[in-house]
């Protein structure tokens, strides 16, 4: 069942992305390359000469490449040949994890500061206030940036999943849990890990296209 | 029409009934238990079988020239002999009882030949069957009915001429229930005069009497004239076998109470199912040093595990044994069908007997999937090398004149840990323990490349007379056979007539090439060794491979993936071979060396992990409830 939702929702995800971004197109390049080119680009942010900024943009790359790395080795054997991941996949898939454990630490330290709601990101919930509650709530029909408010949910969500997605695996590591918890936890690592991929994935492209557009 | 269909209906009520009257008829008294758990009293007259293989007399005491029992009249009076007879125990020969999981095979040796061939009648891959080795069911009898509990091959009745007078003479080495069943001390199974020397001695007839307390037997039919015949009481055959009862065990009616219970008490299975595991250096070691196996010490007793119906269809304990017995009891007397049950049934079935139900802590649930229950829990603790073992069908324990030595022939090595063989096709192999045995013979190679056995007596005379100048060595060890010995023994058995002689030792295979000089092939099937799982002794949990560490295993020096197994031969050139454990689980060298290595980090993977974890949620947990207090701002303002 989780092969076929993996590989269900990652293709809805993909899907997805490919039509908002044909039928809503940012600012920058129509064709196909030039817009990877930018994209990719885009990665470099913070194109700040300090030392903090480069250290920033640094981890920022690490953590992009240690997340290819573990979605690649994680889901290649469970979605292509159907088994659980072991020998030379599973090394260097637990190699990765903690590097990447550490880079998304400090990426929570980092742009938890930017990614904070404000009010511009919240007439939404005006309007969701008074449509559910029957508290007086001051009307603000003004647009809301429902690119910047996904990106920042998003970014929230992932860093919520990083919790489950560690533990998982490594409270199983200790002399606590018995064989059906073990079963459990491996369970859990599984689904949020697909859930991370997918919200990072969603992230990643909103972050490119307010880039884009700004 | 409808007088055929009444016809029809009333003959096939008619076959119906008495197909199941028939049933009922050929039920005896024992076949079946009424449910009580008491132990029936066995106060019973013995018979003796005539000339013709049918019932005889009954044992008269008094009787000077007495006949020894016979278990099929007299035990089979009241349990079915037939039904019994195609039990586990007793059907090696038979071509249709399943095979199951490679066991322990029988053990032919000559340390001086450099022989070490594992035989079994039963078709596991590795082992010989005994014709092909030229031994008929009557030889592979005397040599190892020692440790049989009877039937089998002892119970073949031979086409030759030759061969059946010899068994009118011997008798057949009948199913001999006392083996198993006899609660009294005084069963003898291995004394100067109990059942394994009457076998050895070729008084078939007289081997189930002898072992039972109150028959004693003298002679043997090997020293009787040439016109011995047992059913013709002759004084002058005084060598011949003579048994002799106990009267006093006799009562008026000339019956004999024994002392029968339906479960074996477990001194019966040690007989033939005994180990002694030698020390790391070979050195001799103490049955009051080791411990017997964990259930044991918990109470419980050999059957209460291998349990069987009349059909003596025993529960051998493996799994994926149901999926091939017909025993009903084989899925629940599991390793997992006592401590965990059926995990998929409706109702809870585990901690049978009293079984713990384990938790198995900390053990990521992938153990479970590529590993045996015994690998971690069964067998000697593995040690840097695999040790020498003594079993007691292979080193004949229990019975007289025993070489103690440590590297008496045959070299059993365990535990090596092993994939075991497939029982049952889709399903995984899993890593166990074995025991292991490297092969030793001369034979031929035929056209598909197969090795076939040249029978022992053409190697006794050709190759005996090229080694002749080999001496036996004190310790029953291999005798050193150098190359050019192997050389010149090839060419003899060329010369007599074995096309293609070729010799197997320590996982080579010697045979002469195109220019007649020796070369030696290392991957032929026919070299490998040959392993089979072993399940005791069970060790506490306490003792279980990884209990408190992963790098018991998981390291790059531990024993279970790099522990170092001798490649046993006589062969002087290759003595001091040795193969890695990692090479019988077929892993390769990298993966096994780099996943080992990879441990020492795992203590910092956790402290990463762990202190990632810990920033995320502070991080978390600040901005979550900034944002609890900003909302609770809003929404205060609203109610002003």
């Amino acid at each position: 069942m989780f092969q076929v939702l993996s590989i269900l929702a990652l293709a809805a995800v993909l899907v997805g992305i490919a039509a908002h971004w044909v039928l809503t197109p940012a600012n920058g390049s129509r064709c196909v390359l030039r817009g990877a080119v930018h994209a990719f680009s885009l990665l470099l942010i913070e194109q700040r000469s300090s030392l903090l900024g480069a250290l920033k943009k640094l981890c920022y790359l690490v953590t992009a490449v240690c997340f290819v790395v573990l979605a690649i080795t994680g889901f290649y054997p469970t979605l292509v040949k159907g088994e659980h991941i072991s020998g030379f996949l599973m090394y260097i898939h637990a190699t990765f994890a903690p590097i990447f454990a550490l880079c998304m630490a400090i990426l929570a330290v980092t742009w938890a500061g930017g990614h904070r709601f404000t009010a511009e990101d919240c007439p939404w919930m005006s309007r969701l206030l008074r449509r559910v509650t029957r508290l007086q709530v001051v009307a603000d029909n003004r647009p809301w940036p429902c690119s910047l408010l996904l990106c920042k949910a998003t970014f929230w969500l992932v860093m919520f999943l990083m919790l489950p997605l560690i533990l998982s695996i490594v409270v199983s590591m200790f002399h606590i849990l018995g064989t059906p918890w073990q079963h459990w936890t491996l369970a859990l690592h599984r689904w949020t890990s697909l859930v991370f991929v997918l919200a990072v994935i969603i992230h990643t492209y909103l972050a490119i296209r307010i880039r884009m557009a700004s | 029409m409808k007088r055929r269909l009444i016809a029809v209906l009333v003959v096939g009520l008619v076959l119906f009934v008495s197909v199941v009257a028939a049933e009922e008829a050929a039920k005896l008294l024992g076949d079946e238990s009424d449910g009580s758990r008491a132990q029936p009293i066995h106060l019973i007259p013995l018979f003796a079988e005539n000339d013709k293989g049918e019932k005889g007399a009954q044992i008269d005491p008094n009787d000077e020239f007495a006949m020894p029992f016979s278990t099929r009249w007299t035990c089979g009076a009241c349990h079915s002999y037939a039904t019994i007879s195609r039990g586990w125990h007793f059907n090696a020969v038979d071509s249709n009882a399943p095979a199951g999981r490679p066991g322990e095979p029988w053990l032919y040796f000559n340390s001086k030949l450099g022989v070490q061939l594992p035989l079994s009648h039963r078709s596991w891959p590795g082992t010989h069957r005994p014709e092909r080795f030229g031994l008929t069911p009557a030889e592979f009898t005397k040599i190892f009915g020692r440790h049989m509990p009877g039937g089998g091959p002892g119970e073949v009745t031979p086409t030759d001429t030759e061969e059946l007078a010899k068994q009118y003479t011997s008798g057949k080495l009948e199913v001999n229930c006392l083996a198993c069943h006899n609660a009294h001390p005084g069963q003898d199974q291995g004394s100067a005069t109990g059942y394994a020397m009457q076998v050895t001695k070729g008084n078939l007839r007289w081997a189930a009497a002898a072992s039972s307390e109150f028959a004693d037997v003298t002679g043997s039919v090997a020293d009787a004239g040439p016109t011995y015949d047992p059913f013709m009481p002759d004084e002058t055959e005084k060598k011949a076998p003579k048994v002799t009862y106990d009267r006093k065990a006799f009562d008026a009616r000339g019956s004999v109470f024994m002392d029968i219970v339906r479960e074996a008490p477990k001194q019966r299975c040690y007989f033939c199912h005994s180990d002694l595991t030698c020390g790391p250096n070979d050195e001799k070691t103490e049955k009051w040093c080791s411990d017997e196996d964990v259930h044991m010490t918990a109470g419980l007793t050999c059957v209460d595990c291998h349990r069987n119906g009349l059909a003596h269809d025993i529960v051998r304990g493996y799994d994926d044994e149901a999926a091939i017995s017909g025993n009903a009891m084989a899925a629940a007397t599991s390793c997992r069908g006592c401590h965990l049950g059926d995990e998929n049934g409706n109702r809870p079935t585990g901690g049978r007997l009293g079984a713990p139900v384990p938790e198995h802590k900390g053990i990521p649930a992938v153990h479970f999937d590529r590993l045996t229950c015994t690998a971690c829990h069964s067998g000697p603790f593995p040690s840097d090398q695999p040790v020498l073992a003594k079993t007691s069908r292979a080193h004949r324990l229990g019975t007289i004149n025993v070489n103690k030595e440590t590297r008496v022939l045959p070299h059993i090595y365990e535990p090596v840990f092993a994939k075991e063989a497939v029982i049952r096709a889709n399903s995984t192999p899993t890593i166990g323990p074995n025991r292991m045995i490297w092969p030793a013979f001369w034979g031929t190679l035929d056209p598909n490349d197969a090795v076939v056995p040249i029978a022992m007596a053409a190697v006794t005379e050709v190759v005996g007379a090229v080694l002749k100048d080999v001496a036996p060595t004190d310790t029953g060890d291999w005798s050193e056979l150098k190359e050019e010995q192997i050389l010149r023994a090839l060419k003899a058995l060329g010369a007599s007539g074995q096309a293609k002689a070729v010799y197997v030792a320590g996982g080579t295979l010697y045979q002469l090439d195109e220019a007649g000089m020796l070369a030696g092939r290392k991957d032929h099937p026919a070299a490998a060794p040959y392993l089979w799982p072993i399940a005791h002794s069970v060790r506490p949990a306490a003792q279980s491979l990884g209990v408190g560490k992963c790098t018991v295993c998981h390291s790059t020096n531990s024993a279970f993936f790099f522990g170092k197994v001798d490649v046993d031969s006589p062969v002087a050139s290759v003595a001091k071979l040795t193969k890695v454990q990692y090479e019988f689980q077929k892993a390769s060298h990298a993966r096994t060396w780099v996943f080992a290595w990879s441990f020492i980090f795992r203590p910092w993977f956790k402290v990463v992990a762990i202190g990632s974890s810990a920033l995320i949620g502070i991080v978390l947990l600040y901005f979550g409830l900034r944002a609890l207090g900003a909302v609770a701002r809003v929404l205060a303002e609203q109610n002003k």
